[in-house]
């Protein structure tokens, strides 16, 4: 009863009633409202005196009176709430003061909130949710919009009926996944193998192993696209993991028909170790080129805090051979951490492994994070990209000028 | 948009707000505007009215800016109409409203008030520390010191920082006044930022002067005086406490660099179990050294000469003093090349100890773990601040530890202009042999204090000092 009163009094309060008070609407159209009809009442006595004078006061007046009848209704409330009432309280006062506050939170996220071990990490949780919300109610809305342009569509075809006259029935999307389906049995059978290392649960916190398991899922999908693909395994992959959970939601029912290799062993039982190289941005050898007979490792793991150094730790205990992907060679990096995304990773290798093209490889490299590719030696690069930074910056103009001059002496 | 001077008809606003762009946001902007601009309250007010009669409610966000107004302008009797308005309608209030009210109301004479909305948010929540403030402040004020004392206490228990104008507002408000429990919770004041290690600015150090000197019948005497390097004070001769570790906290702090810095989660991060082994073995079999040096970075103190002569000045300058060196290193150094040539590598491991690291370890925690391990006298010699090993440690205790002994050990070498290395101890000349903290002999007082303008970074501590005494 009392939350079905809270959203009556919301309804009336927020949107309903300036409408229905500019159009005079009769009062007992809401017949159980008696903000309404209060203020209703305001609104006509003030069209009685056009001219009156100001009281400034007035509107301390509106709020209490307006209220009364539902103070008495509070108070008869138990006054104490329990703890997750009076956390859902909060919020709500936090969502009235216009911070970014979901404005439906499930009991679930709700004690996951209460557990957050600081304000900021309650803060940043809250946003997070509220980002969500809102890119999903975006989703929506663009959905509903393409299905009512799809059904006008419809309506105008079924209008100009002509039968058209096509040698294949059209079954695009099935048949593409059964060809698609094919060439990744095909490499199960024939394909090089790409291990991704899934013993990085512990690293992560369960947003990154969320993040992880979505790059995953994109991985996977580009690889089954592409015209040879590799034969993907999750080595160190452990039963009831969160990494399973959360692949489980990602995939439903599809988790157990995937043309992959899970297994709960180790890369190192599986291949012999001298095949095997582990990729890794902290790796001091750098890739060449890519090897047809090698097994490339990537770890399963996004890191969103700093933690250098986690996997070359893994491929160091197990005396593995590593490679860094010569992004400095081929691009002239800007900003941003060297660490690639997974899906990224399987982009670049997917291509170096069918056109042995850095350059083209390379292109999967998010844009921000490099101004180009190399074309004369770096260090000369580097010294003009500074150059822009800090003119793009404005500042120290003069100390940069003075250096230009030093390194570029007019002859 | 300008907010008008004086307070508007119901039609007058409809106007306005018919010719703003966004009209849903319109109060919000207008108010935004008046808090920026100062209006008179009464132009809020009308507005307020208006909202009213159009809705028959106001918006909670719009009642806390026409709450930061009403703060602003000091306007009492109507923060507390404000609260009674939002009590009636809501059942809790955040956290924002509070701290607004609690800010109006400790301002005023009602400044009890404040503290029974401070017992109220309490109910609900952790108050803010601005909360607090304005609290302890106004009841300091108002010579409550026993109140502001109990205030302080409930919000270190409650783990809320105080700032430190808070802490000099006590000092401010205790001047003059004879009593031992107040001089007994100022003093704990005082070791509370000695434990902490934090340096007051200079108001707050004038604060602190003022108030022993005015303690009736205390005849303390306040100096502004700089250290000298022995860790003597020039006005009393007293000698300040040593900068080295007591036994328990040298181990404390071995202890935890070895498990934290070093092995950390995974030994193979930083290293791999059987190099550090092998580099134990190798320093225990040579122990103790009394300098240990970060060889790669002191190589590159000058840019424009060969690295291996860099290195080779620094061991040379060091090696004079009959010193016992060991010199930290990676593999790649033996491999003859442009910037190591093998003859100088030579020559040097003739006069220093050297241990080659694998190229991929780091070689700063063997550094620490040789220079530890050697004992209180060994000092280290490298240019990084070691801010990320540092960040290893787990607790701000062994981190503040880590911090003094660093200032104490560390060496640091700087190139000079007349193409000869100069050393340089780190931060500042000789390696400090006394600790900068607050600290007190109980007749006298020894505090370091910063300039407000110039922000320390954590590895710098203060050089200037006030030294209270008791005549």
């Amino acid at each position: 009863v009392q939350s079905a009163n809270m959203l009556l009094r919301k309804i009336v309060r927020s949107s309903v009633l300036p409408f229905a008070a500019q159009h005079g609407m009769k009062k007992d159209l809401f017949p159980l409202s008696r903000t309404l009809s209060l203020s209703l009442c305001l609104k006509q006595d003030k069209s009685c005196e056009p001219s009156e004078k100001l009281d400034l006061d007035e509107w301390k007046k509106v709020m209490k009176s307006g209220l009364e009848e539902e103070v008495s209704e509070m108070v008869s409330q138990p006054k104490e709430l329990s703890s997750l009432a009076a956390a859902r309280e909060t919020l709500e006062m936090w969502r009235l003061a216009g911070k970014a506050v979901p404005e439906n939170i499930s009991e679930e996220q709700l004690k996951t909130f209460m557990e957050c071990p600081s304000k900021s990490a309650k803060k940043k949780y809250l946003k997070y949710l509220h980002l969500t919300e809102l890119r999903k109610k975006n989703d929506k809305r663009k959905m509903d919009e393409k299905r009512e342009r799809r059904l006008k569509a419809q309506d105008q075809a079924s209008k100009t009926d002509e039968t058209k006259k096509s040698p294949f029935v059209c079954m695009w999307s099935s048949t593409m996944d059964k060809a698609y389906n094919w060439r990744a049995a095909q490499s199960m059978i024939f394909g090089q193998p790409l291990v991704f290392d899934m013993s990085y649960e512990k690293e992560m916190s369960v947003r990154e192993v969320t993040n992880t398991v979505r790059q995953l899922v994109l991985s996977e999908s580009c690889n089954r696209r592409s015209v040879d693909p590799f034969h993907i395994h999750f080595c160190n992959f452990k039963d009831d993991s969160l990494y399973h959970r959360e692949f489980i939601k990602q995939y439903r029912e599809a988790w157990g028909k995937l043309l992959i290799t899970v297994t709960e062993q180790c890369y190192t039982e599986i291949f012999p170790k001298d095949k095997l190289i582990y990729l890794t941005a902290d790796s001091p050898k750098v890739m060449k080129t890519f090897d047809h007979d090698k097994i490339y490792i990537v770890g399963s793991m996004v890191d969103k805090s700093i933690k250098t150094g986690v996997s070359l730790a893994r491929a160091k205990r197990l005396g593995l051979e590593t490679a860094a992907l010569p992004l400095e060679k081929y691009l002239l990096w800007s900003s941003g951490a060297k660490n690639l995304t997974l899906d990224q990773m399987m982009h670049i290798l997917l291509t170096l492994k069918d056109t042995a093209d850095w350059k083209k490889a390379l292109e999967f490299v998010p844009k921000r994070k490099y101004c180009g590719f190399v074309n004369k030696p770096v260090k000369e690069l580097r010294r003009t990209l500074d150059l822009i930074n800090t003119l793009k910056l404005g500042k120290g103009r003069e100390e940069v000028q003075k250096q230009f001059a030093k390194s570029y002496p007019k002859k | 948009v300008q907010p008008p001077e004086k307070p508007l008809q119901a039609e007058e606003w409809n106007k306005l707000r018919e010719d703003f762009q966004s009209p849903e946001i319109f109060e919000e902007v207008m108010l935004n505007s008046m808090i920026r601009c100062n209006s008179p309250i009464d132009v809020a007010k009308s507005l307020l009215t208006h909202l009213a009669k159009r809705n028959g409610d106001i918006a909670y966000n719009v009642l806390v800016k026409y709450l930061t107004l009403c703060v602003q302008q000091g306007q009492v009797s109507e923060i507390r109409d404000v609260y009674d308005v939002m009590k009636v309608r809501f059942k809790i209030l955040e956290s924002g409203a509070y701290n607004l009210m609690i800010k109006g109301l400790s301002n005023s004479d009602q400044w009890r008030m404040a503290l029974t909305l401070l017992e109220e948010v309490k109910k609900i929540m952790i108050p803010s520390r601005t909360c607090y403030e304005s609290c302890i402040k106004a009841a300091s004020r108002h010579q409550e010191m026993k109140l502001a004392f109990e205030l302080y206490h409930e919000m270190l228990a409650k783990d809320v920082i105080p700032t430190l104008d808070v802490l000099q507002s006590f000092f401010d408000f205790s001047r003059g006044m004879k009593d031992a429990e107040l001089q007994k919770e100022l003093f704990g004041i005082l070791l509370y930022l000695r434990e902490n290690q934090i340096y007051p600015y200079e108001t707050f150090m004038r604060s602190i002067k003022l108030w022993f000197e005015s303690i009736p019948g205390g005849n303390w005497r306040g100096y502004l005086t700089n250290i000298k390097d022995s860790g003597q004070c020039p006005v009393c001769n007293h000698q300040l406490e040593d900068s080295n570790l007591t036994e328990e906290e040298y181990s404390n702090l071995s202890e935890r660099i070895i498990r934290d810095v070093i092995h950390g989660t995974d030994t193979f991060r930083k290293t791999s179990p059987q190099e550090f082994e092998a580099f134990q073995t190798f320093v225990e079999n040579r122990l103790p050294f009394d300098i240990v040096i970060d060889g790669l970075n002191v190589s590159h103190i000058k840019t424009r000469r060969m690295q291996c002569e860099n290195l080779f000045d620094a061991v040379n300058y060091l090696a004079k003093e009959n010193a016992r060196l060991l010199v930290l290193g990676r593999k790649h150094m033996l491999i003859n090349s442009s910037n190591w040539k093998r003859k100088i590598m030579k020559e040097m491991q003739n006069k220093a100890d050297f241990f080659f690291a694998e190229n991929i370890s780091e070689d700063d925690a063997f550094l620490l773990y040789a220079t530890l391990r050697s004992g209180k006298h060994c000092k280290f010699v490298t240019r990084d601040f070691l801010r990320d090993h540092k960040a290893c440690l787990p607790d701000s205790l062994t981190r503040h530890l880590f911090r003094k002994w660093q200032r104490g050990h560390q060496i640091l070498f700087s190139p000079s202009t007349e193409g000869r290395t100069f050393p340089l101890f780190f931060s500042q000349q000789p390696a400090f042999r006394y600790d900068c903290v607050v600290q007190t002999t109980g007749d006298t007082w020894h505090i370091p204090y910063k300039d407000v303008f110039e922000e320390k970074c954590s590895y710098q501590v203060p050089r200037k000092w006030l030294c209270i005494q008791r005549k």
